[in-house]
């Protein structure tokens, strides 16, 4: 029995602190002992990666603003099935829009027995345009469980246009062209972090309030390549191959002056946008014969010949010799091509009538293999130009020094035998004699636009100086004195243009195919200051034996191609006056 | 100056107390200002959660308009395609030229 206020007051106090001591015990243990637990199940439950949407990839623009590749904005498709309360017309109404049938969507959207939270699953990826906007719709209006990712694919509006030069990525940024090279600059900075989740995976108000996340698109690309000039090559490519029934072919067009490539087509070609169809089938058809596919030249390396004998002084511009029809040099014998003998000739003479005599001649008896290889790495031969291209090959010149060094190769060299070049290599040698002796880097992006606004510009830049300018103009006259006297097939009137044709025969194991051949043309113009350099190649034409000639396939396709550019890129005719009734076309 | 009191609780006579004023107002103005700290501080934190979550509504909003302006930009390039065009100008009974001739002609 309690007495008096006092000890009243000590029980309800005593009952105070024995109520207390169950919450002080849950305390000690939910904040001390047990903290480490609950700290990591809260982490898992909240602590989770967020992101903000994905910005998109950087666009590629030919050289006027032309999209040549954009992004397209598509959604990959979910459920949350445990929410769905009517499976069967929810399966109904989506089938058309994902694209599946109805029953296989059922199955997805089927939800077992007994199972319980929450229960997520895709339905479909990649979808884009009307189907999406009615998906969000729906997700707007009555079915909040519909999950809608958005994320971006790749957009090819001018379909197979310029494929091998754009190229495309696998989703581990591996693949072909600008896309593969230039992936560094096109890929989106996206913003992201770990922290405080809501049930959407959306950062919590607190957690947004710790700092600045921010997304930035990629950087976009404005090319060199000309759309308009782009497809009209390709049409004329398209034409030749089909005239002359060539297996396939290349046409590159540069701008010697600055090292601009304004259009480079190849062919077989394919879509872009449905890489993933080849792949594993003909993964080769990836690989752009311009750049990444080698081959030897032929006759038109005889320009770099003459080029080399020339600047180096070993022999003047009025040097000539007794063509007998054949030379013997480090135990082969070199014929000309047609197996004649054209008598006296000289330096013009060699080029006019493409003589493997003359240019060996004077290659192993003046010039000798030191200073001839040394003047075929200036023109950049057996390295890489440096383009931004992904897969460029070196090609491969022989030098003295290699471990298979035979004396034959001086000889066979000096005609484009046993040494092989990319398309790109070549027109870039070649640019050295249309540009005055100043060879400058190819390149092919011409601008990057960043996200934060800054404009980046490519400056042309010289690659080298092969040759001075006086042998360069030189050599180019002899050119042009050969298209005027010899290749009428890639006159234009009005325009004086220098090139040299190509016969290469195609090396196969134990020797060079008697019966296929690549043609070849290149030429530039028009003289004295050329503002377009082209090459036009062949590869395999069927046509008439005798006719398969680079005079005869490759010179009729560079005609009409140089034919349109002058109009198109607004090049007057060298001779104005002489010229005013000029007409071109085919 | 200091005020000596006592009082009873439950009629149980408590111990006489001395209370400094200044200490009384002191201690007040002391909660005071800890109260408008803490009142600023969180007026402070509250709008910045709410202007970041703002912030990544218009985060959100500009992606989305961006998307929109994406999808608008590949409509454009695919109904200004060169096969496209070419098809409508065909449609429009347009020929591809054959044979073209270039007249030139010098500045005045």
């Amino acid at each position: 029995m309690l007495r008096g206020p006092d000890a009243r007051l000590r029980l309800v106090t005593a009952l105070l602190i024995a109520a207390l001591l169950p919450v002080l015990g849950q305390l000690l243990r939910l904040q001390v002992l047990d903290r480490d637990q609950y700290r990591t199940e809260v982490e898992e439950l909240v602590h989770r990666p967020y992101a903000l949407p994905e910005p998109p990839k950087g666009i590629i623009m030919d050289r006027n603003g032309d999209l040549l590749i954009g992004n397209a904005p598509i959604y990959n498709v979910g459920a949350e099935i445990n929410l769905i309360t009517d499976t069967v017309t929810a399966a109904a109404v989506l089938a058309p829009l994902v694209g599946r049938s109805q029953e296989t969507l059922l199955e997805t959207m089927f939800l077992p027995e007994g199972v319980e939270g929450v229960q997520w699953r895709p339905l479909a990826n990649g979808i884009g345009g009307e189907a999406a906007e009615r998906l969000k719709a729906l997700r707007e209006e009555k079915w909040a469980w519909l999950t809608l990712q958005p994320t971006w694919k790749r957009f090819y509006p001018e379909g197979a246009l310029a494929a091998h030069t754009l190229g495309w990525v696998n989703e581990d940024e591996q693949g072909y062209g600008v896309e593969a090279l230039q992936q560094r600059f096109l890929r989106p900075k996206i913003a992201g972090d770990v922290g405080e989740v809501d049930a959407y995976s959306e950062p919590l108000a607190s957690e947004l309030a710790k700092g600045e996340i921010r997304a930035y698109p990629g950087t976009d690309l404005r090319l060199t390549i000309d759309r308009t000039i782009q497809a009209f090559v390709e049409g004329e490519l398209d034409k030749g191959i089909a005239e002359f029934s060539a297996q396939g072919g290349t046409i590159l067009v540069m701008n010697p002056r600055t090292g601009e490539i304004i259009a480079s087509a190849s062919r077989p070609t394919y879509e872009p946008d449905n890489f993933a169809g080849y792949a594993g089938v003909d993964d080769e058809i990836f690989l752009d014969p311009a750049v990444s596919v080698p081959y030897e030249p032929g006759s038109v390396f005889k320009v770099l010949t003459v080029a080399a004998a020339l600047d180096s002084g070993k022999i003047s511009p009025d040097w000539s010799y007794y063509d007998n029809g054949s030379v013997e040099y480090g135990g082969v014998v070199i014929r000309n091509s047609d197996r004649q003998a054209h008598g006296q000739q000289n330096l013009q003479g060699v080029l006019d009538s493409s003589l493997n005599v003359g240019v060996a001649t004077f290659t192993t008896q003046f010039v000798g293999a030191d200073v001839y290889y040394r003047y075929l790495r200036e023109f950049g031969l057996g390295r890489r130009t440096g383009i931004d291209l992904a897969n460029e090959a070196p090609g491969q010149v022989h030098l003295p020094t290699d471990f298979d060094w035979t004396d034959s190769f001086l000889a066979v060299n000096t005609f484009g035998q046993g040494v092989t070049v990319t398309p790109l290599q070549l027109l870039t040698a070649v640019s050295a004699l249309a540009n005055h002796g100043t060879m400058m880097t190819p390149y092919i992006v011409a601008e990057r636009s960043y996200a934060d606004g800054r404009v980046v510009v490519t400056e042309p830049r010289p690659y080298g100086y092969p040759i001075s300018a006086h042998t360069a103009d030189l050599v180019a006259e002899m050119m042009a004195n050969t298209v005027d006297a010899r290749v009428k097939n890639a006159q234009i009137p009005g325009y004086r243009i220098a090139g040299k044709s190509g016969t290469a025969q195609i090396p196969v194991p134990g020797g060079y195919d008697p019966v296929n051949v690549i043609t070849s043309f290149v030429g530039f113009g028009p003289l004295p200051d050329p503002e377009l350099l082209i090459l036009v190649k062949l590869d395999r034409p069927q046509n008439d034996i005798n006719l398969r000639w680079g005079t005869q396939t490759a010179a009729p396709i560079f005609q009409r191609v140089m034919a349109r550019l002058f109009v198109l890129q607004g090049i007057p005719p060298s001779n104005m006056a002489a010229s005013s009734q000029a007409t071109t076309g085919p | 100056m200091s005020v000596t009191w006592h009082k009873n609780t439950h009629g149980v006579p408590r111990r006489k107390e001395t209370l400094d004023r200044m200490t009384t107002r002191l201690f007040l103005v002391a909660v005071g200002l800890a109260t408008l700290l803490i009142g600023a501080y969180l007026t402070l934190t509250a709008s910045t959660v709410h202007i970041s979550n703002g912030i990544w509504k218009l985060h959100n909003e500009l992606a989305e308009i961006q998307r929109t302006n994406s999808a608008l930009e590949t409509e454009i390039a695919r109904h200004s395609s060169i096969p496209v065009m070419q098809q409508r100008s065909e449609a429009l009974r347009y020929e591809p030229a054959t044979a073209v001739e270039f007249a030139f002609t010098g500045a005045p």
